[in-house]
């Protein structure tokens, strides 16, 4: 397989940023996510013969990033079963729930705050939570992100409306810990 | 009204969120594994030559032993076909 050299470093240029930063966002680890950066661009690199520009390179990118990170906390949720025929947790982000994760981007007075955020973030189910990081982080505008996830921009808003209401519902829970400190 | 101005807080606390910069070695870790899953190990190779060359002889002998089956002529089949002893009667 032949891929010009040049043209995948400018890919990897033009969206190593974009890559490490969803995947820092899902992950809410850095060696998580640098490991999930370089995945994505060795799959890109195998794939890039048979990309066949239906998508944008950018939206195309970000749907391998998301499935890496989804694949990702599968298999760390399987290494943390306790005994070989325990039961599978229902909640796939099991092992994201005892995050105190400080995202490096965000500013010194909110940084509380945002870890608050991250942590129920990760109770929202895969759709709402790919969904809200894509709208709320990365700033992305509903068609963009139907578009990414492949599903209708009413599917979406759908999404990003009930994550919010979740979020609200678990912060307000959060509330009555917080006033008793 | 305290409870929704704290969750507003939290909800707006990724406003104005800079992107963290991916470390600079990623560039090399991503082309080392690139070339790892490129390398095909010469035992590998030789395995697989082998398997072939194994394959093929094989082949080749069963066609030549069917061939050697279908030319012989029919006496030759008869005398085959007889007792090893010659006893023509039990």
């Amino acid at each position: 397989m032949i891929v010009e050299p040049n043209h995948f470093e400018k890919l990897y240029q033009e969206h190593r940023v974009l890559v490490f930063n969803v995947a820092l966002n899902y992950m809410q680890n850095v060696e998580d996510a640098e490991e999930i950066t370089q995945d994505v661009f060795v799959k890109v690199h195998h794939a890039l013969n048979s990309f066949n520009y239906k998508s944008s390179y950018k939206t195309w990118i970000y749907r391998i990033t998301i499935n890496q990170c989804l694949d990702y906390i599968k298999q760390k949720n399987s290494q943390k079963r306790f005994f070989i025929f325990g039961l599978k947790s229902q909640n796939e982000q099991e092992y994201l729930n005892a995050s105190t994760f400080e995202h490096p981007g965000i500013v010194l007075e909110n940084k509380e705050e945002a870890t608050v955020l991250f942590q129920v973030i990760n109770t929202l189910t895969e759709n709402q939570k790919t969904a809200f990081l894509l709208s709320k982080l990365d700033g992305l505008s509903n068609p963009e992100i139907a578009e990414i996830m492949q599903l209708s921009i009413s599917s979406v808003e759908s999404l990003v409306f009930r994550a919010k209401a979740s979020l609200q519902n678990k912060l307000a829970e959060k509330f009555t810990q917080y006033r008793k400190k | 009204m305290e409870q929704e101005t704290w969750i507003q807080n939290i909800l707006e606390s990724t406003n104005g969120i800079t992107p963290a910069m991916p470390n600079e070695n990623l560039w090399a870790k991503i082309h080392n594994k690139i070339q790892q899953q490129n390398y095909v190990s010469p035992k590998t190779v030789w395995l697989v030559a082998a398997s072939i060359a194994i394959l093929v002889i094989l082949n080749i002998t069963l066609l030549k032993t069917k061939t050697e089956e279908k030319t012989m002529t029919p006496s030759a089949y008869f005398e085959n076909s007889l007792n090893k002893s010659n006893q023509l009667y039990q």
